[in-house]
């Protein structure tokens, strides 16, 4: 093994080809280094290495050197969130504070059956209550002390909706669990009127959410998380110059095992600076040779790729109650948060959905659903909790709920329409579309099935002559044939519709004519009515009298439900004209299927 | 005519007794909400006051055997509402939909195409209770959407019929419910009220009550 004394004299120095044949550390920081590097070939700036085994893997010609100087910048925004466990505590709801200020609050979490306090907000540390203390010393100190669990799930959870925050800010956003947020900023500056203006935006933006936060600016992401973390709020651009901006931070902001940092201190060394000033070898060999390359991509000598976070599609967000619920206005009223959360999570996304389906928890056996649904995509959370409302009138609940989650549907892009100026006329007959909020009202009261238009379908037999049909596609239909000028096609079956103005004379002319055109109820019935018979003649409110027919309607052989009757106009006594027929081949019984109207 | 007697009889505390179509010597009273939507039977339209359906009211017609010509009745009105803007009086908003709530049986749309009926602005709502009938009623009518609601409630009592009155002032609508005969005798907010009884020939329409009109009897209307 060669001594330190024939190694580089730095870590920065051993960039400048280290003479020395390789060791078993160096060689495994050369593979972490390609493994990270990917695709990334030209990545070193000064090594010009003249053996496989030196400390840096990628044979980088000197000449290709001046391009990545070139190349466009990155700056990265760190958002350290320090007070992050207690923060991810707070309830919140849109546009509530912190609850009481004056509060003492302190998370605490259990370690080999130690409850020991994590972290402390500012009223109670000022009693002395600091982290590491013992739950019952810290109240013993406060009594007063409100003293919360840690719950690392709402932190990740509170870590990710910031993160789907942040990307209103730029395109480019890490995750650095558990505490670190990653923004990417060189492209947004001058969208936000310049860098510092951009990161007091986003402190402010987060400071309203209620999260203490600490910040910094850095071209590589790692500089940038360790300068957040010593809260020196110091903003780097240039990569020059990261040596000296990381030197002096001690060594609690590297989040280094406590036994590597008591090791180093022991050794004399506090800060950074005094780590890069280590031989390259030795401290690869001493405190493993990740913590190297560490150091390394903090001062971008080494590239340092990073995952980007992709929020999530489709909506879903829980409301956990304290406890148990049943009293239905409650409820409600959280079932109303969460659609205020899902309209901003779709305004972000300029997107809406056409169904959301609420699930309400029981501690007790299974959750209760409801759906609710739209005719064209929605997102107003208004317009959804009117449904919501509705709906939830008649939704029996078996037992209390303890929690609540809102799943929206598949997002859809919103098509948005101008509204009429007041002076304009509105006029109902050109929006079709409007209609679809009474729609949409009339099926979450009455219930989808019971609410639909017909149409009218080519078909001779009867009751398979029309269908129901969905009224806003029927209204889609109508453009169409507006804009088209096409005809939906139309047999015999279906007359042809009159003019509309001169109904009344066309009437008129049938009846002195006894045109057959006529011959089809406007009262159709679902099943076809048996008649009782006397004396060979059906009888319906009294004894009929035929006064028109028969038309034979003979059809459908080629499936199962052939028709073939004789279908007659009949008069009763009250002067009502009923729609009968008989089956041809068996003229015995009489069967009423419409009335005239 | 003199302006100031004009003027005083447009006032609508005036109370009068008679206000037809007919009345031709004062052009400025058959105008705005009083004049009707025809009914398509120029028989009738002569009897009612307006000279047709009245508008942004409630109209309620009473019968006592489901077809005795309750729908015809309607049919070349509800056939101009949906159709074309240009055939009732260049108002655009005359065109929209019609709504069905709870109609007795299938409304069978051949015979509503035969009418001129225009299919796909139409809208059958069947609720499966007795209450839900008025509400979707209501809520048809305010909606604004609506040119025509047709109902068949289960009972309309006089508070009812004021808010589906006023609901159809508000969506600038007009309803049509259909009540049994037995109705007859129980009060009702509706402007128009109407009988149809079965007569030889046709149908005959005894009107009740009209704002504006009296009472009479058209036999055979369709005549």
């Amino acid at each position: 093994m060669p001594g330190p004394d024939k190694l580089p004299a730095s870590v920065q120095g051993a960039a400048a080809a280290p003479t020395t044949p390789a060791t078993e550390p160096v060689r495994a920081v050369n593979a972490g280094a390609s493994a990270a590097a990917g695709a990334v070939t030209s990545v070193l700036p000064r090594a010009v290495p003249q053996q496989q085994a030196l400390a840096f893997p990628v044979p980088a010609p000197v000449q290709e050197l001046p391009r990545r100087a070139r190349r466009p910048g990155r700056l990265w925004l760190s958002v350290y969130l320090p007070a992050l466990p207690l923060d991810a505590l707070q309830p919140r709801k849109p546009g509530a504070r912190k609850p009481e200020p004056g509060a003492a609050c302190a998370v605490f979490d259990e370690q080999q059956g130690m409850r020991r306090i994590v972290l402390a907000n500012r009223i109670a540390r000022r009693e002395g209550v600091i982290p590491g203390l013992s739950v019952n010393a810290a109240l013993a100190l406060l009594p007063k002390l409100c003293l919360l669990s840690r719950n690392p799930a709402s932190e990740e959870r509170a870590l990710l909706s910031l993160a789907a925050w942040a990307e209103r800010f730029t395109s480019v956003v890490s995750l650095e669990p558990p505490d670190v947020l990653l923004l990417e900023i060189a492209g947004s500056v001058s969208l936000f009127g310049g860098r510092d203006s951009l990161r007091q935006t986003i402190e402010a933006g987060l400071r309203e959410q209620a999260f203490t936060v600490s910040t910094a600016l850095a071209p590589v992401p790692l500089a940038a998380i360790w300068l957040a973390r010593s809260g020196s709020g110091i903003c780097v651009t240039d990569t020059e110059r990261l040596n000296g901006a990381l030197s002096p931070l001690r060594l609690d902001c590297l989040q280094w095992p406590a036994s590597v940092c008591e090791s180093l201190q022991g050794m004399g060394i506090h800060c950074i600076g005094d780590c890069l000033r280590l031989p390259r070898e030795g401290f690869a060999r001493r405190f493993g040779a990740a913590r190297l390359l560490q150091l390394d991509r903090a001062l971008g000598r080494l590239p340092d790729p990073r995952v980007s976070y992709r929020s999530a599609e489709r909506f879903c967000r829980d409301y956990e109650l304290p406890e148990e619920q049943g009293d239905r206005e409650l409820l409600l009223q959280a079932s109303r948060l969460l659609l205020q959360e899902l309209e901003q999570f779709l305004l972000t996304r300029q997107t809406a959905v056409q169904q959301l389906r609420f699930s309400f928890f029981h501690l007790k056996g299974a959750a209760t659903h409801l759906t609710l649904g739209c005719l064209h995509p929605q997102r107003a959370a208004g317009h959804w909790f009117e449904l919501l409302e509705m709906k939830f009138e008649r939704l029996a609940l078996p037992a209390p709920v303890i929690a609540i989650r809102l799943r929206g549907g598949r997002v859809q892009a919103l098509q948005m329409a101008s509204a009429n100026l007041p002076f304009q006329s509105s006029g109902r007959g050109q929006q079709g579309s409007s209609i679809a909020p009474l729609l949409e009202r009339l099926a979450a009261r009455i219930g989808d099935g019971f609410v639909h238009g017909v149409t009218a379908v080519a078909e001779h037999r009867p009751q398979y002559a029309w269908s129901t049909v969905q009224p806003i596609s029927q209204t889609m239909q109508q453009t169409m044939r507006q804009r088209g000028g096409e005809r939906i096609p139309q047999c015999a079956a279906v007359p042809t519709p009159w003019d509309a103005a001169d109904a009344a004379p066309q009437l008129a002319g049938m009846r002195r004519t006894g045109s057959l055109l006529l011959r089809r109820p406007l009262w159709m019935l679902a099943e076809p009515l048996a008649l009782a018979c006397e004396r060979n003649m059906p009888h319906y409110q009294g004894p009929l009298r035929l006064k028109e027919g028969p038309e034979r309607i003979e059809s459908g052989w080629w499936d199962d439900n052939g028709i073939a009757r004789d279908y007659f106009v009949a008069v009763n006594a009250h002067g009502v004209h009923l729609w009968i027929y008989r089956n041809v081949h068996d003229d015995a019984d009489w069967y009423l299927h419409g009335i005239f109207g | 005519m003199n302006d100031a007697l004009d003027n005083l009889l447009r006032d609508r505390r005036v109370w009068r007794a008679v206000k037809t179509a007919d009345d031709s010597t004062s052009p400025g009273l058959a105008s705005g909400l009083d004049t009707g939507l025809a009914t398509g039977y120029p028989k009738l339209d002569r009897q009612l006051p307006g000279g047709g359906w009245p508008r942004q009211a409630l109209t309620e017609i009473l019968l006592e055997h489901y077809g005795t010509g309750e729908l015809k009745l309607l049919m070349p009105a509800l056939a101009r509402l949906g159709h074309a803007a240009d055939a009732v009086d260049d108002n655009p908003a005359e065109a929209g939909w019609i709504a069905w709530i709870a109609p007795p049986f299938q409304p069978y749309p051949p015979a509503l195409l035969q009418w001129g009926i225009d299919l796909s602005r139409m809208l059958i709502v069947h609720p499966r209770q007795g209450s839900e009938t008025l509400w979707a009623a209501e809520q048809a009518l305010s909606s604004g959407n609506c040119a025509a609601v047709l109902l068949w409630p289960e009972s309309l009592d006089h508070t009812t019929s004021r808010r589906l009155q006023l609901a159809a002032v508000k969506g600038r609508s007009r309803a049509f419910a259909f009540r049994p005969l037995k109705a007859l005798l129980q009060p009702s907010a509706a402007t128009l009220r109407l009988r149809l009884s079965a007569g030889d020939p046709g149908t005959d329409i005894g009107i009740l009550k009209s704002r504006g009109g009296r009472p009479v009897v058209v036999r055979d209307y369709a005549e």
